[in-house]
């Protein structure tokens, strides 16, 4: 997960830099907002709509280094924040922070893949089920915004990151053993020992700088994922917790501290990841919608009413066993809270494409997860019911 | 009787002898039925269990005793609902008792309503594989899964085609990579992915179903296309208009039979009541 704080709040140089020519305006807003994977996906679902063969020639193409190297940055940028939030005066070392959201991300996993599976089932349309890990996606950045308009100042924003962040990475375990290759090779662990060893080596020789890290050790990460048949985007995420950290809030989408080589590599890759997630959007959202079916009914099902359900549900049990809600957060800014997490588009789309091929059975869940969007819309609309937040009466 | 009710009867029977004559009746199929040639039928999304499928079952037997096919390709959805041991017998074996009881071998490829593991089951003929191939005299087959075309199957079916120098190459799978149905259509990225092997290894022609509708569609980069996705199902009036549909049906279940000699494949699309909706032939381009 990135920083919105991209241009904002990056090295003095590399702000001016991107702030220039992002023109000072428009572009700025974009990365702030996590606007421009949203942008890449609808011109991508235009596209694949209005001239199908050229967006599918352009997709295949480039599917491959978006998805499989691209990524592997993303992943990294998420990585960094969760093993600072982990440290010592780090927002997760304590485990009374995270606990009720790591119940939470449990019942939400729970009931959305219970949902999908129980639909696929019922319909008799086994070819599906292989299909469950999508729905372990929460859209972090949807869920985030969704709540800061609604709930801003509650401890609902900390909550929902730790109940996504937990959700997505169960989802990462899950789907990187599951990703479709031709043939697996030897000596991919071999490689790894190597790149960890390596890195280990980098980390006692005080080697501030991510360069060496990431040309040497990721790379040779990313071979051992890619012989090994792990999905490689996830190649650099045993690299990151060997560079220098400090330990941080839990705030993805805040200016994190402006200083220092530690955090040179999210400086560095904040707006190149933010173009990655573009041309991400771009490469995996184009979908012919007349290819909805049973799948994308499965996938809307389980994001929008499975997901919230089991969170509620597994929070409501661990509050009864002595556990205490979230600062200012009751039962009914729970449910909308619970409604936020239910988008699952990034994350989902990524799960899809790791673990699916070509093909309708991979376009049907693709657009359920695009579906998924109405989960903020939804938030907004019971925030309105039940007087949440900015919708409270005065 | 009352008397002002044989004015009614007799338009009643006027009226029907009137429909009776437009309406087409069953053919014979016309196809050559040349000796040693190669013989089989077509039928696509099956598995219904019901009455149509039923009655394409009897039309494939009567056409059979006059036109010995020797096999039948199924262009998947072979098993809608539940997929029970039961559910075999009452969506497959009862509906084609008949040519199963005359030796008639059924080879099938998956549709997205067939569970993954009806591969296993003896009736298909799959060998518990997802794609396969098998040849007929000088007619290789080439059964893929559509519903993921996975890097291995991609790779596979390159290795095979590349391997094949049979006179006729035939593919089929359950997904058509063209289609006028207004439910499904063509599935491009499936299209994107399939047909430049499907071009580079000179596959004659693909079967597949999915869009409940009958359909030849014009050649496209030398290979031509049919959909038969209405032998169980039916989407009654889903053809689209389009420049690429050279016939359609689908106004009533249909198959295909289909006999290849030397240099020529023929075709017939019938219909459930036995009426010939399309047929042709087409020639096989010889190597160059």
């Amino acid at each position: 997960m990135m920083r919105s704080h991209a241009a904002t709040a990056a090295h003095p140089r590399i702000r001016h830099q991107a702030r220039r020519k992002a023109g000072h305006g428009a572009l700025t807003l974009l990365i702030d907002r996590f606007l421009l994977l949203p942008i890449g996906a609808v011109i991508a679902l235009v596209w694949a709509n209005t001239a199908p063969e050229s967006y599918f020639h352009f997709s295949i193409s480039f599917g491959f280094v978006v998805n499989e190297i691209g990524m592997a940055f993303f992943f990294a940028l998420l990585t960094q924040e969760i093993v600072e939030a982990l440290m010592p005066h780090g927002a997760l070392h304590s485990w009374r922070r995270w606990s009720l959201a790591l119940i939470g991300a449990a019942g939400g996993i729970a009931g959305a893949t219970a949902v999908y599976l129980g639909f696929v089932y019922y319909q008799y349309e086994t070819i599906l089920a292989t299909g469950w890990p999508i729905v372990c996606a929460v859209d972090v950045a949807v869920a985030y915004y969704t709540l800061k308009i609604i709930l801003p100042r509650t401890g609902a924003l900390p909550f929902v990151l730790l109940l996504g962040i937990a959700t997505d990475v169960f989802g990462i375990l899950v789907v990187a053993p599951r990703h479709p290759v031709l043939e697996e090779h030897a000596g991919g662990a071999a490689l790894l020992v190597g790149a960890l060893g390596l890195a280990a080596l980098l980390r006692v020789l005080h080697v501030r700088t991510f360069w060496p890290y990431l040309a040497v050790c990721g790379t040779l990460s990313w071979l051992a994922f890619f012989r090994e048949g792990l999905h490689p985007a996830f190649a650099l995420v045993p690299i990151v917790p060997f560079l220098r950290h400090e330990p941080r809030r839990l705030d993805l989408f805040a200016d994190p501290p402006d200083d220092d080589a530690t955090h040179h590599f999210e400086h560095e890759w904040n707006v190149v990841v933010q173009l990655i997630l573009f041309l991400f959007g771009l490469v995996n959202a184009g979908v012919l919608l007349q290819g909805y079916d049973s799948g994308t009914w499965a996938v809307m099902l389980a994001a929008l009413v499975g997901r919230p359900l089991g969170i509620l549900a597994a929070v409501g049990l661990a509050v009864a066993a002595g556990l205490h809600l979230p600062h200012r957060i009751g039962w009914r800014e729970l449910v909308v809270l619970a409604l936020a997490s239910s988008t699952s588009c990034v994350f989902g789309l990524f799960f899809a494409t790791g673990i699916l091929s070509i093909g309708p059975v991979l376009s049907q869940l693709t657009i359920g997860v695009l579906a998924t969007a109405a989960g903020a819309l939804l938030a907004f609309g019971a925030a309105r019911l039940l007087r949440v937040g900015r919708f409270a009466a005065r | 009787m009352k008397r002002d009710s044989l004015p009614r009867l007799v338009t009643a029977l006027v009226g029907l002898l009137v429909i009776s004559a437009f309406r087409p009746a069953a053919q014979d199929v016309r196809l050559p039925h040349r000796p040693d040639s190669l013989k089989f039928a077509v039928i696509g999304d099956t598995g219904t269990g019901a009455g149509p499928q039923f009655e394409i079952g009897r039309q494939l037997a009567t056409i059979r005793s006059g036109f010995p096919f020797e096999f039948v390709i199924m262009l998947g959805d072979n098993m809608y609902g539940r997929q029970e041991p039961q559910d075999f017998v009452e969506k497959f074996e009862r509906p084609y008792a008949a040519l199963l009881q005359g030796g008639v071998r059924f080879y099938a490829s998956l549709g997205n309503h067939d569970n993954q593991n009806n591969r296993f089951y003896k009736g298909f003929n799959m060998g518990g594989e997802r794609y396969y191939t098998f040849v007929r005299k000088n007619v290789r087959f080439f059964v893929l899964d559509s519903n993921q075309m996975d890097p291995r199957q991609r790779a596979w079916l390159d290795e095979a085609l590349q391997r094949s120098d049979d006179e006729w190459k035939i593919c089929y799978f359950h997904h058509p990579i063209y289609s006028d149905g207004g439910r499904h259509g063509s599935d491009v990225s499936l299209r994107v992915t399939l047909e430049p092997l499907l071009v580079k290894y000179g596959v004659n022609v693909v079967f597949a179903g999915h869009d409940h509708i009958y359909e030849r569609v014009v050649p496209q980069k030398g290979i031509t296309h049919f959909v038969v996705g209405s032998s169980g199902e039916l989407r009654r009036g889903d053809a689209r208009p389009s420049p690429t549909r050279a016939a359609y049906f689908d106004r009533d279940q249909s198959f295909m039979v289909v006999e290849v000699d030397a240099d020529d494949l023929f075709f017939e699309a019938v219909s459930r009541t036995g009426t010939i909706v399309d047929s042709g032939s087409l020639q096989r381009k010889p190597k160059t």
